[in-house]
């Protein structure tokens, strides 16, 4: 087929190439941008705004300042739960991620079982949360319903209070977050095992570097990219912790006496059950500060390498 | 320093036996190379020597030492693979060192390896670098280093030009010459190139599917091939194997009865030269011309057999011409049209 150039010239549109292109782009854009932008963006605004002002939702809002963030810092009870909330993530953080590569680890080196096995460790993580906290709710009742105590009670160690514990109902939930979490974390840990190629272990082996050496200097450095999402990844998951909280604590939510109680669930409270909507936005003013400087931290942490 | 023998080794995957009982002596200081077409099992036969697979019958020795079951680092060998294996997280000092890591060297020995080894690769430069910020070809030399400051007795090498572009392959080729000859240390090479096969050997270690066809110096496998497969995968282009008829001195292409397989290379297969008594000469339509500036390729059919030829430089035939061949006496290998096996020249 010849082209007649006189056609050719008629029919060429008048935007240009890179014009179109970006048009297209952003009429596909557009509705999730319009939708992120009311629905997500707009809100998350706007609670800076509510944080200074006082709103039970059936009066218009009333400006009062930083009274809010005055009576939160001054309340023992917001200290107790920021307390709480770093307890989910700085224990629960490194304790699942050394669990999980653990897991990971060794379950990349077995054949035989690994789907099953993989399949296993995968399951809590697409359960429903409150499902699996009931569950778990029950493991921790006492003898002889609990699976739990009549274990310990068989090897003469008497009964666990667990979720009625001050000192042990906060670690008896994370044990249940991190067991849900931890089939995820499995997984990414999997893929960036496998993703380092063979070769640097066998030039290691070649070498004569055991395997416990060739796990320092070659596996987990090279692990790095993976380790550093998973860490902001299960940060963010403990700081927003509140299912397990909420549906092992269903009686007294956060109990006993706060001692269980998360950030979230304490804005929650503040909002739909005491409908203080300024308060319960100046907390989330505080936890979104806290989640902002944890990713940049982890970002800062990942971009020196 | 080493000898390497194999003897009747075997590898097998299950029932899939890929590699039958092969034997090969290597004496100490050689340069050996492994050459055949993928799936041949020299990598295989390489990473046993390595240590890197299980010996599944026959027996891998080491200076004299049954190494079996031995660990790959106590066979005393280092090992330089195609994608380098240099880890991206340490510099170019750090990874020749980790060579030594298990080392009990004192440290400033071990300092003083490192910087020999990259004065003798031209690394000393480019110590403090991290891997990334290097050319393929000082990736390669790295590994390299890092095998050479150990001091092994023997270097196996994998492959390790494939990921590198045809002109820093012949330079490298040259380099790792250059190099066993400056350290003579006995060498295995595991390569699909010919080019490097013919370039780089002492002896040249030819295999097809698990078995060894024949291992010998490269001109004496270029001048004496075993068999077609052989021949034709030795050199370039590829030697022209035709079936033919054989009388007297004179081998003539024969489709029907043939009595035996001629093989001519392209090199000896000249065009517009007459000679006097030709052993083998042809007649044919030319289909392309590749002009090589000192001489030229000339790709011709004739009885329905393709064929490479040489002509001079300037040669100006152009496609559907014909041309005539001629090959001299004593430049034309003979196979055995069934076993395919070497029975002498014409």
């Amino acid at each position: 087929m010849a082209f007649d150039d006189t056609t050719r010239a008629a029919r060429a549109p008048r935007l240009s190439m890179r014009t179109r292109r970006a048009l297209w782009v952003w009429a596909f854009l557009a509705l999730p941008v319009l939708f992120y932008g009311v629905i997500r963006f707009y809100p998350t605004l706007d609670a800076f705004r509510l944080s200074l002002t006082n709103w039970n939702l059936m009066s218009p809002p009333k400006f009062i300042g930083l009274q809010n963030y005055r009576e939160m810092f001054a309340s023992p009870d917001f200290w107790q739960v920021f307390r709480n909330t770093f307890a989910y993530l700085v224990i629960g953080t490194p304790i699942s991620l050394v669990l999980s590569f653990t897991v990971a680890y060794f379950l990349d080196r077995i054949r035989f079982g690994h789907a099953f096995l993989r399949a296993l460790y995968f399951l809590p993580y697409i359960t429903t949360a409150s499902a699996m906290a009931w569950v778990w709710r029950w493991f921790y009742q006492p003898a002889p319903t609990g699976v739990i105590n009549s274990v310990l009670g068989a090897l003469g160690i008497g009964g666990m209070e667990f979720l009625r514990s001050t000192t042990w109902a906060l670690p008896s939930i994370m044990v249940t977050a991190i067991w849900a979490g931890l089939g995820f974390q499995v997984i990414i840990f999997m893929a960036g095992l496998r993703s380092i190629p063979q070769t640097y272990y066998e030039a290691a082996r070649i070498d004569g570097v055991g395997d416990w050496a060739i796990l320092r200097k070659i596996t987990l450095p090279l692990l790095k990219p993976t380790t550093v999402f998973l860490v902001v990844f299960s940060s963010i998951g403990f700081l927003r912790i509140f299912d397990q909280v909420y549906n092992m604590t269903t009686n007294d939510p956060g109990g006993p006496l706060g001692t269980t109680k998360p950030l979230v669930l304490m804005i929650y409270q503040t909002a739909f059950n005491s409908y203080q909507m300024g308060a319960a936005a100046a907390q989330t003013v505080v936890l979104f500060t806290i989640l902002l400087l944890i990713s940049l931290l982890q970002l800062w942490i990942l971009r020196t390498r | 320093m080493a000898t390497i023998q194999l003897n009747k080794l075997t590898k097998a995957y299950g029932k899939a036996e890929v590699i039958h009982g092969i034997d090969l002596d290597i004496p100490d200081g050689e340069f050996v190379v492994f050459v055949g077409p993928s799936g041949c099992g020299k990598s295989t036969t390489l990473r046993m020597i390595a240590g890197l697979e299980e010996v599944s019958g026959g027996d891998i020795t080491i200076g004299g030492r049954r190494v079996n079951e031995v660990d790959p680092k106590q066979r005393d060998i280092a090992m330089v693979f195609q994608n380098y294996a240099i880890y991206p997280h340490m510099s170019v000092r750090q990874n020749i060192a980790f060579g030594l890591y298990t080392s009990k060297l004192p440290k400033e020995e071990k300092a003083s390896r490192v910087e020999a080894a990259a004065e003798t690769l031209g690394l000393t430069a480019l110590l403090e670098r991290r891997p990334s910020a290097l050319s393929g070809g000082q990736r390669q030399r790295v590994a390299i280093g890092r095998a050479m400051v150990r001091n092994p007795a023997a270097f196996l090498f994998d492959e390790p030009l494939s990921n590198l572009d045809a002109q820093l392959r012949a330079q490298m080729r040259i380099e790792i010459k250059a190099l066993h000859q400056r350290l003579g240390t006995t060498i295995a090479y595991v390569t699909h190139d010919q080019v490097e096969a013919m370039t780089m050997a002492d002896r040249i270690v030819v295999m097809r599917d698990g078995h060894i066809l024949q291992a010998a110096p490269p001109m004496e496998i270029y001048d004496n091939p075993v068999d077609i497969f052989t021949a034709r995968f030795i050199g370039t282009p590829s030697m022209n194997v035709f079936p033919a008829q054989q009388s007297g001195g004179v081998v003539t292409l024969a489709e029907a009865a043939p009595t035996v397989m001629a093989g001519v290379r392209p090199q000896d297969l000249k065009v517009a030269e007459p000679g006097i008594a030709p052993a083998v000469a042809l007649e044919g339509l030319v289909t392309v011309t590749e002009p090589l500036g000192h001489e030229t390729l000339v790709h011709f059919t004739a009885q329905g057999h393709d064929f490479i030829a040489t002509a001079p430089g300037h040669f100006g035939a152009l496609p559907g011409q014909t041309v005539r061949a001629e090959a001299a006496a004593g430049t034309v290998h003979l196979f055995d049209p069934k076993t395919e096996k070497a029975v002498g020249r014409a």
